[in-house]
């Protein structure tokens, strides 16, 4: 067995390797570091951007707020929704076409529109974000609803539970894995959403810095644009997996 | 009570053995006539149960078997008020008509049904919690079953941590833990390997000895059926009818692994075998 201390000092080894070979192959003009930036070139942006400037904080705490508000508020509707549904299946099936055509489109597309309604401001990048994230986690709920057991519902109606019982002992309780894998998806397309419309126009944001640093071919800026976007990501993961860890201890 | 004095230790036998109309407690379970037809009035129309008639003496333990199909589990959901569906004849459970959440019924399930986010106390208090008992009642119980049926380690385990045999073990607790006196049973052990089976039968007769109830057992195996029971009730093959009634007068306490090398227990067996399969070809 390999102890994970050795994996991680196996890792730290190679990525310094990497960077080291890339600084000095753009050095040396082997990679062309208007095309890929230079690891020092890197540093330095955010070293700026965090710590001289610090410009950037405002553009990130812009894009997690919005993503983050998008999440929430996606997700509850999401949630009601689809309890709503599971209660009314008559509204469900009367909604599903109407849903499935939504689900369909393109939602970056809708992006020139929200822009035309909600303007520049936090307003239409939540739109987006919330027209992704919704409907990830309106299918989840209406599953993990739907995959209830049907031993356990035979077995809690024998033994003489309500409906409102059933509901919240059992019927809630077995859609909740289902439900959380849809949220920490919903989660992620959140930030993309939020992402791609600061892309196309916004005022503040790390995807309207992307934008900027794109057109004037600052490409350290870009890559270092890139890897705090990775590191969003990743960070947004690994949360949801400690939280699933503690949510779902019975798994 | 009326009953005649027997010596202490034959009572037991001796309610067990005497068939259910020389018993003077009315009876637990009635069925009387029953008819039982799945979307009656359409074009597919399934007759489930033909002309059943069936009676419990308190405390009894009745076994059903039949081919797959025959009606097994209709009767039991009939019993419990669960199908709703239109059912001819009568049907009374301690005299009264079946309906949903009957508090006098507990009711076992083939596959465990433990419910995966709770632990194993939490499952065998399940029961007692739907049915409004107070919290620290129902763990006190929950924790004696669990003991009793062995998991006394294992009551903050989920059931994921807990293997085949100790999750059935958890549902008898939950179970025996409802104060039902009626109790009905689909296979319940159908799931399990033969040793873990034999094990978890010498379990409910200790449950059973203790606690007393009614039951109605649902199962495919003729030896359990037998090592179980105080009467075994062969079905045949869809319709279900009752093709014979078979009192089992092997004595109890009975130690379900000793039985499967007793003579009679095999001659029992030899019979309702032959029974099962003329019910079983009768239809088709
Ligand atoms: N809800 C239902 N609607 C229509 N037909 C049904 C329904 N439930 C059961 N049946 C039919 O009634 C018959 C008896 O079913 P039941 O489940 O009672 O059989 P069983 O004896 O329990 O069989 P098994 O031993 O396989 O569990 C079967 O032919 C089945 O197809
Ligand atoms: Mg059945």
């Amino acid at each position: 067995m390999i102890k994970p201390f050795r994996i991680t000092l196996g890792h730290v080894v190679f990525i310094v390797a990497l960077v080291a070979l890339w600084e000095f192959l753009g050095a040396r003009g082997v990679i062309d570091p208007t095309f890929a930036g230079r690891p020092s070139g890197i540093a330095s942006y955010l070293w700026r951007g965090f710590i001289t400037d610090r410009n950037l904080w405002n553009d990130l705490s812009y894009t997690i707020a919005a993503a983050a508000i998008a999440f929430v508020g996606g997700s509850l509707t999401a949630i009601l929704a689809g309890l709503l549904f599971t209660m009314l299946p008559g509204l469900h099936r009367a909604c599903e076409p109407y849903l499935s055509l939504l689900n369909a489109m393109p939602r970056i597309a809708l992006v020139p529109l929200f822009l035309l309604w909600f303007g520049l401001g936090i307003g239409s990048k939540i739109a987006v974000a919330i027209s992704l994230t919704f409907f990830i986690v309106l299918a989840a709920t209406v599953a993990g609803i739907r995959g209830v057991n049907s031993d356990h519902l035979v077995l809690s109606r024998a033994l003489g539970a309500s409906p409102g019982q059933i509901f919240f002992k059992v019927t809630l309780p077995s859609a909740v894995p289902v439900i959380f894998s849809g949220l920490r998806l919903g989660l992620v397309y959140a930030l993309l959403g939020v992402v791609g419309a600061e892309l196309i126009a916004a005022e503040h944001g790390l995807g309207q810095v992307l934008a900027y640093l794109q057109s004037t071919f600052d490409m350290d800026g870009v890559m270092a644009l890139l890897l705090l976007l990775a590191l969003l990501g990743l960070s947004i993961t690994v949360a949801m997996n400690w939280l699933e860890k503690k949510l779902l201890v019975w798994q | 009570m009326s009953r005649p004095a027997v010596a202490p230790g034959a009572q037991i036998a001796g309610l067990a053995h005497a068939p259910p109309a020389a018993v003077d407690l009315p009876p637990s379970i009635a069925i009387h006539d029953l008819t039982m037809r799945f979307g009656a009035g359409t074009a597919g129309a399934v007759l489930a149960v033909d002309n059943v008639s069936l009676s419990l003496a308190p405390g009894e333990f009745v076994s059903l078997v039949g081919p797959s199909g025959c009606g097994k589990t209709t009767i039991l959901n009939l019993l419990t008020g669960l199908l709703k569906d239109e059912a001819e004849g009568d049907v009374r459970v301690l005299g009264k008509p079946p309906h949903e959440g009957n508090p006098d019924i507990a009711y076992m399930l083939a596959r465990d049904s433990l419910l995966p986010w709770r632990t194993a106390l939490d499952n065998a208090a399940f029961g007692m919690e739907v049915r409004g008992l107070p919290k620290r009642e129902r763990d006190s119980r929950a924790r004696d079953l669990l003991q009793q049926v062995g998991l006394g380690d294992f009551a903050d385990k989920f059931p994921k941590a807990l293997s085949h045999g100790m999750r059935q073990r958890c549902a008898l607790a939950r179970t025996f833990a409802l104060d039902s006196p009626v109790l009905l049973m689909d296979e319940p052990f159908g799931a399990l390997d033969a040793q873990t089976k034999l094990t978890l039968e010498d379990l409910l007769m200790q449950l059973w000895s203790a606690h007393r109830k009614t039951v109605v057992f649902v199962t495919h195996d003729l030896a359990e059926a037998i090592a179980l029971s105080d009467r075994v009730i062969v079905m045949s093959a869809r319709p279900g009818r009752i093709v014979a009634d078979v009192p089992i007068d092997l004595p109890r306490p009975r130690d379900v692994r000793k039985l499967q090398t007793d003579h009679r227990f095999h001659d029992l067996y030899a019979r309702l075998w032959r029974l099962l399969e003329q019910g079983a070809s009768a239809h088709d």
